[in-house]
């Protein structure tokens, strides 16, 4: 099934990406040097295209396992870290830390803290006083930054 | 030298040491997640950061692959075959002693290799013409063909996907924007440092997620000892040809120190006179693959300073750090930069010596890193990789690149497309479609006419026995008898 689903999968993303450089700007041709700013990707998606169907042809058909079930939660909570960054990125963060390790088996109260609590907290101090970098403001940063 | 870049290079290179010894993280995945904390630094101590947490790292993969038979990292794989059979009779010290001899040997060798070989290849480069140069990446992009683990077209594939990930933003000599979707930030185009942490931190994560439950078992090591005079005498040899080995697969664009570990130790085991111990615990096993897998990191950098063409994954990682800190790798770095490349020979002969220390005295204590719980590290790591990320332009738009590029990348690997090839992909394809235009100017829209240049002949004739040659060489000795017979 992937034999053929990765292969088609890559070609119709292959086409939409062709689509849209097909609306770049062009350049005029009596001020063109070289190259019009599409033809580069084009050649390159055509040659994606070509190979795919190539490894559709020669590729020996794999049997995959199934997905492990700690792999679609680990997906699901990308989702929970991406939703709650908009609030607070270090929210997200220790959220996703914790609920992580949780549904990795984690049982141990402060093996749960210490990734969701200390180690962000640390690594948020360690980037904002020696490295200087600001984070965006949200909703435990403000405690920080006032 | 500075002795507080010296206190810097020895802690790197203890942090090397425990990324290499922990479970799923490697050179690549530790320097790509470092790279973020050297971006607020001067650009000789970060690059020299860069530099021995490569060497280092992949060192430590020796220490788990004879301790617990779980190679650190893909390049000691074949260090497990001696190395834990030998642990298991009682001569884990034994093991770890070899490792470490050859792979400082070996480090040190490729070191004067790179040395002597990286300004000699840039003088030869300096006269190099765009189409030269465009011919050379071409040549390097297709030796992605037959690194990783996926298939020569897979590879490929996901090179090109890498190449089309470059042409995000301006083009260079139009200015027009491509693929941008009018984020401002996406104008100066994707950045390395967040693919690279996606692909090789976040997508690991995920590959971990399949393997939380997995059992690890410590062999006692009784005491430090070294190898004999005896082992010595039997694999000197054996040292010197695999450093020879790792050193020229190396300078081989894209090529490793997984593959220059394998042939060291196949090569070690043809050349043995008692081939039969091979797997069992011979002591020639342990010193070919080390002494190949460490002299792979110093013939990485020759193409890496000379061409700015990587030699390795982590070598990509390493040209990325160049690359943000405004070094441009290739001729000029040995005559307008040379003291960042001294600086990184020092550091990588530094870091060679230091393992003998490391090897010897700490080897049983990093063992024990290895016991870190999955469920406490892999948190952790995220939480690094993130704020890393977030780090270099201070955008969430780069926080979402690297999710991005995590999930992508483990869907990749699951469905047998390496992640590598992206990552080289991405770092010349800007290179590749500037070269092409400037060929194309050059040559006032006569493309063909780079065939006529004997250099860039040369490396399209390489290119194509790099892509083509296997299939010819599998054609030409199936049609001998003899071996199509297996006699």
């Amino acid at each position: 099934m992937t034999r053929f689903a990765v292969p088609c999968g890559t070609i119709v993303f292959c086409l939409v990406a062709y689509w849209l450089s097909t609306q770049f700007d062009r350049v005029p041709p009596i001020l063109l040097r070289g190259m019009q700013p599409e033809d580069f990707p084009q050649m390159v998606l055509l040659l994606i295209m070509a190979l795919s169907v190539l490894v559709m042809i020669f590729d020996k058909p794999i049997e995959h396992d199934p997905m492990a079930f700690n792999v679609w939660t680990s997906l699901g909570l990308f989702g929970v870290f991406v939703l709650l960054s908009q609030v607070d990125l270090f929210l997200g963060l220790g959220v996703f830390a914790g609920a992580l390790a949780y549904t990795w088996g984690e049982r141990r109260l402060w093996g749960i803290g210490l990734v969701s609590v200390l180690s962000p907290a640390l690594i948020f101090l360690l980037f904002d006083q020696v490295f200087r970098i600001r984070f965006p403001r949200g909703l435990l940063t403000n405690l920080w930054y006032g | 030298m500075d002795p507080q870049l010296l206190v810097l290079l020895f802690a790197a290179t203890l942090g090397g040491v425990i990324i290499g010894a922990l479970p799923g993280l490697n050179a690549t995945t530790g320097a790509a997640l470092l790279l973020p904390f050297t971006i607020t630094m001067e650009p000789i101590p970060a690059i020299a950061i860069l530099t021995t947490i490569y060497c280092s790292a992949t060192f430590a993969g020796a220490i788990t692959a004879i301790l617990i038979n779980t190679p650190g990292t893909s390049a000691s794989a074949t260090t497990c075959l001696d190395g834990y059979p030998l642990a298991m009779r009682g001569e884990a010290g034994r093991a770890l002693g070899m490792a470490t001899v050859s792979s400082t040997i070996g480090g040190i060798i490729s070191v004067v290799c790179l040395m002597l070989a990286a300004p000699l290849l840039a003088r030869m480069a300096y006269n190099f013409a765009p189409p030269e140069y465009f011919a050379l990446t071409v040549f390097g992009i297709s030796m992605l063909a037959t690194i990783g683990d996926g298939t020569p077209l897979k590879n490929i594939i996901a090179g090109a996907l890498g190449v089309l990930l470059a042409t995000v933003g301006k083009d260079l000599l139009t200015t027009v924007e491509r693929f941008t979707f009018r984020f401002n930030e996406l104008s100066e185009g994707i950045g390395f440092v967040p693919v690279m942490i996606g692909i090789f931190g976040i997508s690991e994560l995920l590959v971990q997620a399949e393997r939380v439950q997995g059992e690890r078992k410590l062999i006692e090591m009784k005491a430090i000892k070294l190898p004999s005079r005896e082992d010595y005498r039997r694999v000197w040899k054996t040292i010197l040809r695999s450093s020879g080995i790792g050193t020229f697969i190396g300078i081989l664009p894209a090529e490793g120190a997984t593959v220059a570990s394998m042939i060291g130790y196949n090569e070690a085991r043809r050349w043995s006179k008692t081939p039969e111990e091979f797997g069992k615990g011979a002591i020639e096993g342990i010193a070919g693959s080390e002494a190949a897998n460490n002299s792979a990191t110093g013939g990485a950098m020759v193409p890496t300073l000379a061409l700015g063409i990587p030699g390795s994954p982590t070598a990509a990682v390493i040209l990325a750090g160049l690359m943000i800190h405004g070094l441009q790798p290739g001729p000029t770095m040995f005559t307008d930069q040379a003291e960042f490349a001294y600086a990184i020979f020092w550091a990588m002969l530094l870091v060679n010596i230091t393992f003998i220390f490391v090897g010897l005295f700490g080897a049983k204590i990093f063992a024990r890193v290895t016991f870190v719980p999955v469920q406490i590290l892999w948190p952790i790591v995220f939480t690094f990789s993130i704020v890393g990320a977030y780090a270099l332009d201070q955008s969430m738009l780069d926080v979402y690149i690297a999710l991005a590029s995590g999930v992508i990348g483990y869907f990749m690997r699951r469905f047998g497309y390496s992640v590598v090839p992206l990552a080289i992909g991405l770092i010349l394809g800007g290179m590749l479609e500037k070269r092409l235009g400037q060929s194309l100017i050059m040559l006032d829209d006569q493309w063909w006419l780079m065939f006529a240049r004997p250099l860039s002949l040369l490396f399209f004739v390489l290119t194509f026995l790099a892509l083509f040659g296997p299939f010819f060489w599998r054609l030409f000795t199936q049609r001998d008898p003899m071996k199509s017979t297996g006699e």
